[in-house]
């Protein structure tokens, strides 16, 4: 019976079950920590053999809504409230990628939580539901809401379990995110309001009836909350502060899955549902991400601090997502799509990586090391296969996605996709610097001599443990590199339709079209 | 005097409480030591009782359908749900003030006479439509409150705080009956079913705009919205925890239900006038409740402050004035109930006693009371509007008839406001799971005995659990009790 029951409502298990795992999981005392972490991982894993075993034999292309759940969910007030879930092209890959990253996530930080570690997994598994309920979310007050929910298990997770500024970290983060969306509710409501519904394609249908000035702050409205959580330049500096002083898992989630749900918003709701000031505003999100490509790689480069430099590359590699779907053009948004995978796996694991050279040398330092390669063999290869994927480099993950991305740009048509792609492929030169000028300065050369370096204090290269977490990860690394088509294509159809209200047909040229079918 | 069924069931409710509220002084003439804890229980029990009693006399009426009156007095919709608001509201702050008088060594049973005689006011003051019975419900709402927030009168803030509240209360007071009375004069009624018409029918008399803008002053003095909310952080912070938190939800939600009554049937004349004046003062409150709160080192100024936004919250949605805004205010109402309440009673449940208690009294105590730090975490990420707790719903419900009544600006305002308000509310979670105690405080900690005060930590669980559930079901309750007791006044106006 709970099977059956599983089976047609197989998304509100997957986002709900962890929450209640979660729950379950919180009367745990300290004394059974081991035992609470065991049982995230066991029921995270769970969630991602459910999710694997129903999501990854769906029908191709166009998929349409599958797993759809809908009812009314609170109509209160007027505009009626649906709980609508379903996954669906533009979002199959990411659920997948968040069910993909929280086991990983528990496993990799499992000996670094530290104390109170049945809270923090309880948090874990919350803040999956959050993510997983915003993925999947069709209605947008629901995705509001979900959205929202995030916040709360981050916010504790940065501000518990964080380094010593966490505090500060903590209320800069849900400050700077609820800012942005606390503005984007008005406008939420606002449209609710003239549309009845808050179904994207109603009140899709809505906004084309409004003047363009009105479409226009309501898009700002959106794409404010969006841009903060992507984050975009110059609204970008919770993240750096948020990063450090986040736990291993916290920075590898929030890279990982939270900063996507920024670009997804663009792309499932701020796009579609404003062709006509997307188009107007498509020169200022592609210059403003240009701009967060090279300076975020020029911020990093200078950083002392490893995770700090990781979380820069965080803005450049976002800053390369906003320019693929700021491109309005097929090609481009499709390597967005790819990329957001992309950035997900490479930073999470370049996090998790950091954060396993954290654990033994307690201290991030670049100067506190050196020579790392001479103790830990195997973790230098698996840092360097990360590096190199996030660099970009052809046959791994990182290089598909940016080559899309740049290339949709280059042929975006409006006359500036020319120089900004001549621009941002400066950013990828740049990402090549800056991470291996790291890696040249913490891995290569001899063993740092000061005694009391992070060198000295590496014992022991990887344990099994942690090279079961890090095998998946570099194997989807060159599965996407080598064979990107299995992760788009599903969404073509449906970012075909998202792009195509946006642009005029000539910006798509059919050779380049057909280079990312089948 | 013969009183008839109906008639009967419309002041049964207010006598259950008014019976309580006699009974106590005799329970508490006994002085005799040995028997002191008992009669101390037994007036605890007594108060409940007469709460739970009046609780379960008003939801029967409620599920019955039925709106008696008797004279001035009208137990209808509106009222019924001020009074079951009241009541609980009553039953939590009885259930913690029994540790929070312990813990302050101060157990006295006019305290719960008090009490109880303003529970009756309350209920008196939402549930008529005549000026003069309303002024008889705000005195007698008015000065035992005035008395509770001094009933500690071995604190010296005390009595500064509750002289305080009796002064300005008083001309509050005195402006209302001084507005009733020019009212009266422009229309030679006190009844408000006689005004609406009579203002509506002519030109607008100036005498009696000046009496309605009086009226309305005694009703903004009771929620504490600014300019008129000077008293609220030192009364607040003279008066026993539970007793500011039944100040801060009670009454304020009794002056907005009594408020809606009044605008709705007896003023409609001067509503444009109104809403322009709630606008101004709403944004006001928000502005300066918000934004003084931040900068209270002291948890009940804080949240002092914090209620004095919440009154703009709520004005915001008179400046509506739609049905669903009246709805969405009441929802409101209620939410505000649940976290306000659960707010204070942390205090009373960690047991902190003493003229002020700061946020540095409650480091690392979130993870010594697991169970209590997650209900009061619920009730404030509650007040500061976040999803998917209650407080979300009602500011959604209220902005949402703001934007669709054309008001997108008032509406930004409000979201900015909460914005700011997520800071300083947030301070109580950080300091409860993230702060680490100083040395001191701990030794501190570790010579007093161990706080149990097991009643005021259900109501905060109570509270936690009561946001969780309307957040899930919003529109149950909007439906089922936020929105009859609405629509009823707008039905009167017509």
């Amino acid at each position: 019976m709970i099977t059956a029951w599983i089976d047609s409502h197989l998304l509100s298990f997957i986002v709900f079950a962890p929450m209640l795992w979660g729950l379950l999981l919180l009367p745990l005392s300290e004394r059974q920590a081991p035992l609470a972490k065991l049982l995230g991982l066991l029921g995270s894993f769970g969630i991602l053999v459910v999710a694997a075993m129903q999501l990854l034999h769906l029908p191709a292309d166009p998929m349409g809504q599958v797993f759809a759940e809908r009812f009314p969910w609170f109509t209160a007030v007027g505009i009626p409230v649906d709980y609508h879930l379903a996954v669906d092209g533009l979002n199959l890959w990411l659920v997948l990628l968040t069910t993909f990253l929280v086991p990983v996530t528990l496993l990799g930080t499992w000996n670094s939580i530290g104390k109170r570690a049945g809270t923090a997994v309880a948090l874990f598994l919350m803040l999956e539901t959050g993510m997983l309920g915003a993925l999947v979310a069709q209605d947008l007050l629901l995705f509001y809401l979900f959205w929202e929910a995030m916040l709360l298990p981050m916010y504790f997770l940065i501000g518990v379990w964080g380094g010593d500024e966490r505090q500060y970290a903590a209320t800069k983060f849900i400050l700077f995110t609820l800012s942005g969306s606390l503005l984007w509710l008005v406008a939420l409501l606002f449209l609710g309001g003239k549309a009845g519904s808050f179904a994207p394609a109603v009140m899709a249908q809505t906004v084309a009836g409004l003047p363009f000035p009105v479409q226009s702050t309501l898009f700002l409205a959106f794409a404010l909350a969006f841009a903060i959580k992507v984050p975009l330049f110059p609204l970008h500096t919770w993240l750096p502060d948020a990063h450090t002083q986040a736990p291993t898992g916290g920075s590898v989630l929030l890279a990982g899955v939270l900063l996507k749900l920024g670009s997804y918003g663009f792309l499932r709701f701020a796009l579609p549902m404003f062709p006509d000031a997307a188009l107007h505003f498509a020169l200022l999100l592609a210059v403003l991400s240009t701009v967060a490509i090279v300076y975020g790689a020029l911020v990093a480069m200078v950083q002392t601090d490893i995770k700090k430099l990781v979380a820069y590359s965080s803005v450049s590699h976002m800053g390369f997502i906003m320019l693929g779907i700021a491109s309005m053009t097929v090609i481009g948004t499709q390597g967005a799509m790819l990329q957001m995978l992309n950035h997900g796996i490479s930073t999470g694991a370049l996090f998790l990586l950091v954060g396993m050279l954290y654990d033994r040398a307690h201290t991030r330092k670049i100067s506190d090391f050196g020579g790392v390669a001479l103790k830990m063999p195997v973790f230098t290869t698996f840092f360097l296969i990360v590096t190199l994927s996030s660099i970009g480099l052809p046959l791994t993950n990182g290089f598909a996605g940016e080559f899309l991305i740049l290339n949709g740009t280059y042929v975006s048509g409006f006359g500036w996709g020319r120089p900004l792609a001549c621009v941002a492929t400066l950013g990828v030169l740049l990402s090549a610097v800056y991470m291996l000028w790291m890696v040249k300065r913490v891995f290569w050369g001899p063993a740092n001599p000061a005694e009391d370096s992070g060198t000295a204090h590496l014992h022991g290269d990887l344990t099994s443990r942690e090279v079961a977490v890090l095998l998946p990860i570099v194997v989807l690394i060159f599965w996407m590199g080598l064979h990107p088509q299995t992760f788009l294509a599903q969404s073509e159809s449906q970012v075909a339709r998202a792009v195509a209200q946006d642009r005029a047909p000539q910006a798509r040229p059919a050779f380049l079209s057909a280079e990312v079918k089948p | 005097m013969n009183l008839t069924a109906g008639e009967l069931s419309a002041i049964m409710p207010l006598l259950i409480p008014a019976l309580g509220a006699c009974l106590l002084p005799i329970a508490a003439l006994d002085k005799d030591q040995a028997s002191v804890k008992w009669i101390r229980a037994s007036m605890f029990f007594i108060a409940l009782l007469a709460l739970t009693g009046g609780f379960f006399y008003l939801t029967r009426l409620w599920a019955s359908g039925a709106q008696p009156s008797f004279g001035a007095l009208r137990m209808d919709r509106l009222a019924q749900f001020g009074g079951i608001f009241v009541l609980v509201t009553a039953a939590m702050a009885v259930l913690q003030l029994w540790d929070h008088l312990h813990a302050e060594g101060w157990v006295k049973g006019e305290t719960l006479s008090l009490l109880l005689f303003s529970v009756t006011g309350m209920m008196l003051f939402c549930a008529t439509g005549n000026l003069i019975v309303l002024f008889l419900g705000l005195e007698l709402l008015s000065l035992p409150l005035y008395a509770l927030t001094a009933t500690v009168r071995t604190r010296e803030r005390a009595l500064e705080g509750g002289m305080k509240y009796f002064l300005t209360g008083a001309v509050a007071s005195a402006c209302f009956l001084m507005g009733a009375a020019l009212v009266y004069g422009a229309t030679g009624s006190m009844e408000l079913s006689v005004i609406g018409p009579r203002l509506a029918a002519g030109p607008l008399d100036p005498i009696a705009l000046a009496g309605a803008a009086l009226l309305l002053l005694g009703f903004l003095f009771k929620m504490s919205v600014v300019p008129f909310h000077q008293w609220t952080p030192d009364v607040y912070d003279a008066a026993p925890h539970p007793v500011s938190g039944f100040m801060s939800v009670a009454t304020k939600g009794v002056a907005v239900l009594a408020l809606m009554r009044v605008m709705a049937v007896g003023l409609p004349a001067v509503g444009p006038q109104f809403r322009s004046a709630l606008a101004v003062v709403a944004v006001l409150s928000l502005l300066l409740g918000n934004l003084a709160a931040l900068a209270q080192t002291s948890v009940k100024r804080m949240l002092a402050y914090s209620s004095i936004s919440h009154a703009g919250y709520l004005l915001l949605g008179f400046v509506a004035g739609t049905p669903a805004a009246y709805a969405g205010v009441l929802f409101y109402l209620l939410a505000y109930l649940a976290m306000n309440m659960g707010a204070f009673g942390l205090l009373s449940a960690l047991g902190l006693v003493g003229d002020e208690v700061g946020f540095e009294q409650l480091k690392g105590l979130g993870w010594k009371r697991p169970g209590l730090g997650i209900a009061v975490s619920l009730c404030l990420f509650s007040l500061a509007g976040l999803p998917p707790m209650a407080g979300f719903y009602g500011k959604y419900m209220i902005f949402k008839e703001l934007i669709l009544t054309g008001h997108v600006s008032m509406a930004v305002v409000g979201v900015l406001a909460s914005l700011v308000s997520v800071y300083y509310y947030l301070g109580i979670p950080v300091a409860l799971f993230m702060g680490k105690p100083s040395q001191q405080a701990e030794r501190e900690a570790a010579e007093r005995p161990a706080v149990l005060a097991p009643l005021a930590g259900a109501t905060v669980l109570i509270c936690g659990f009561l946001l969780v559930l309307l957040g899930l079901l919003p529109g149950t309750v909007l439906d089922g009790f936020a929105r009859p007791a609405a629509e009823e006044t707008v039905r009167l106006a017509r």
